[in-house]
């Protein structure tokens, strides 16, 4: 009231001082037209309208546009807030020449009514999105995490709090990281998933297999294990931005990984003789070699083959214990695909031919660089040429293919041309000990290798798919990255002054460090 | 991994020292590396070996981690210590079956000139890898 009254008082006051002036113009005139200028009769009256002329015209447009200029600034700011006219610029306060602490005082409490207009609004739309009364939500069995844009927790059914030994109330509003600690096992995890996902997609779902969860006070082995399914929606209305699933598998997983141990325990006892039969078998071809019967130098091969296939199996073995146990850890460095495939094509060769089957490898003149672990994706290269060996029948071609598919990828394809996958297989073959019933009698196989190579592949940033047609094969397609996206996204680099020679089980370095 | 690379350099009458004490495993890596060329010698304990290393003039030492004495990783230590051992001439390659402990993995890393998987490696793939040597 105390501003109303100031601009009151203010406008009265600049009235009277206007007519004021006013009447002091008028007599001014009067006295200017009589003594100065000695006007009389018809002359002095003419002269005498010049000061009310003046200032009918000037004194109303001077006086209300003085007067109305607090209102037009209230008037914008109203404008400024209302939903449809946000084009309308803020008023600049300072500009106030007449109750400037009546137009401030006002236009604050415009802004403020408007910012309780907006929070009425929010809170209806919260009110209508609040999961808390969702009987399905909160009673679904499957533990249910909801996340907002900060990666707070939102939301989390009882099933979850229970899965995560929490208080259901103590979540809300927690960092998700700060109250579950997830292993998982490979390098693509939940953050960096979901970091990626915010950066570059508005919406994304990603399952991972055989997450572990980190419980404090509980022993490894009896760790929870589950399958986690992460959708990601950016700007949902809710700002419910990303929902967790989680499936409990922790029986399934803990027998297999007791079961694994033992196998992984025995066949690392392997390694030694096993190298070693295959070094001796190795020298008898080198001295051998076009010296004695054909058929014996046949047979030769047949075993170098076989040891190489055990080796392969003892490597599948070891590699899957090592996801199971964490212990898993790849490296992607610079490398050449085409030399990849050249050196896996070279080496599978010989398994292939003693089955009668042709490998032929089609590859564009350029490729760019890849970013992989070598000893790894040389192992899915070949558990997925070994596969097709396996399942191609009758057949006797087998087509590897690479190219750079759509997203820019290098992605490489095994075509064989056997038995092929029923459509309810195809689905599951990725699993673990996961294998086709009807060919489990007749192919050997640990149904681990497929398992071994998605993980592998994932790890390494890409994706496999298989498509197949029962009776006219079967395609096993993969993707890795280029490195110079790989680099750009993780600044994985070797020395740049070091080379690095490779194969795929060892490295040199050359360079002239040690050397004076 | 194809065996029959031309080799960066000769390997005629290049030196090698095979520090490894498993038996059969150094007959074959000796044979191999004969046969292509190499002049190697074996030497089963980690202290002799390091001796060797220090007072000959080797190109490459091949060197397993578990060995008698002291282990293949001290010996990598030693021998890029410049103060025990001022200049040395060859290129140290790890030889190994087992996964490293991460602190051990750095080292041989930062060390060594080479590292090779004992199990996942033939005699004709370590004589391809160490003939890619400079």
């Amino acid at each position: 009231m105390n501003n109303l009254q100031k601009f009151t008082t203010q406008i009265r006051s600049r009235l009277v001082l206007l007519i004021l002036i006013n009447n002091l113009l008028f007599i001014a005139d009067w006295l200017i037209m009589e003594e100065v200028f000695q006007l009389t009769g018809y002359w002095f009256f003419l002269g005498l309208l010049i000061v009310p002329v003046l200032t009918l015209t000037l004194l109303p447009w001077l006086s209300t546009s003085y007067l109305v200029q607090p209102t037009k600034l209230i008037w914008q700011a109203v404008l400024h807030i209302a939903p449809d006219t946000s084009n309308v610029p803020a008023p600049d306060l300072k500009k106030a020449r007449l109750g400037k602490d009546l137009v401030e005082s006002l236009v604050s409490h415009v802004y403020q009514l408007a910012s309780v207009a907006e929070d009425v609004a929010k809170t209806a739309t919260k009110e209508q999105a609040n999961l808390d009364h969702d009987f399905v939500a909160n009673s679904i069995p499957l533990p249910l995490v909801i996340l907002d844009k900060d990666d707070t927790i939102v939301f989390a059914n009882q099933a979850a709090a229970q899965y995560i030994r929490h208080e259901r109330q103590d979540l809300l509003g927690q960092s998700i990281y700060s109250v579950i600690d997830m292993a998982f096992t490979n390098q693509q995890t939940f953050d960096v998933w979901l970091k990626d996902a915010k950066a570059h997609k508005a919406v994304a779902s990603q399952t991972w297999e055989r997450v572990k969860l980190n419980l404090p006070d509980t022993e490894l082995s009896k760790q929870p294990q589950f399958d986690l399914a992460a959708y990601y929606n950016r700007n949902n209305p809710d700002g419910h931005e990303t929902m967790l699933v989680l499936f409990d598998h922790t029986n399934q997983y803990a027998q297999d990984d007791q079961s694994m141990s033992f196998v992984a325990l025995a066949v690392h006892e392997l390694r030694t003789p096993l190298t070693l039969l295959r070094g001796y078998i190795e020298a008898f071809e080198d001295e051998l070699a076009g010296k004695v019967d054909p058929e014996l130098e046949d047979f030769m091969k047949k075993m170098a083959v076989a040891a190489a296939q055990l080796s392969t199996f003892v490597n599948t073995i070891l590699n899957v214990s090592r996801i199971e146990n964490d212990q898993l850890s790849i490296q992607l460095h610079r490398e050449s695909w085409q030399d990849i495939l050249r050196s896996v094509v070279d080496t599978m060769h010989a398994r292939a031919e003693v089955r009668g089957i042709q490998l032929s490898l089609e590859m564009p003149d350029k490729l760019p660089a890849v970013g992989v672990d070598r000893t790894s994706i040389t192992e899915v290269l070949n558990n997925l040429i070994d596969n097709a060996i396996k399942y191609s029948g009758s057949s006797n071609k087998i087509i590897i293919k690479t190219y750079i598919n759509n997203d820019g990828q290098v992605e490489t394809t095994v075509q064989d041309f056997g038995v092929g996958i029923p459509d309810s297989a195809t689905t599951h073959i990725f699993e673990k000990f996961y294998r086709n019933h009807r060919n489990r009698a007749q192919v050997g196989g640990t149904g681990l290798g497929l398992y071994l190579a998605k993980v592998m592949v994932g790890a390494h940033g890409g994706h496999i798919w298989v498509r197949s047609k029962e009776g006219e094969g079967t395609t096993f397609g993969f993707t890795v990255m280029p490195y110079s996206q790989l680099a750009a996204d993780s600044k994985t680099s070797d020395n740049g002054s070091v080379e690095i020679v490779r194969n795929a089980h060892g490295w040199i370095k050359n360079h002239s460090m040690y050397r004076r | 991994m194809d065996t029959h690379t031309t080799p960066a350099t000769s390997p005629i009458g290049k030196k090698i020292l095979c520090i490894e004490d498993e038996h059969f495993i150094s007959e074959l890596y000796v044979r191999a590396l004969t046969r292509a060329g190499y002049d190697v010698t074996v030497e089963v304990d980690g202290q002799r070996g390091l001796e060797l290393a220090q007072t000959n003039q080797y190109d490459i030492v091949l060197l397993d981690l578990m060995i008698p004495s002291i282990t293949g990783i001290e010996v990598l230590r030693h021998l890029r210590n410049p103060a025990e051992t001022p200049k040395l001439k060859a290129k140290v390659i790890i030889t190994t079956n087992l996964e490293q402990r991460d602190d051990i993995r750095e080292d041989i890393e930062k060390q060594a000139d080479g590292y090779i998987v004992k199990a996942e490696i033939t005699p004709h793939e370590l004589v391809a890898l160490v003939d890619s040597i400079r």
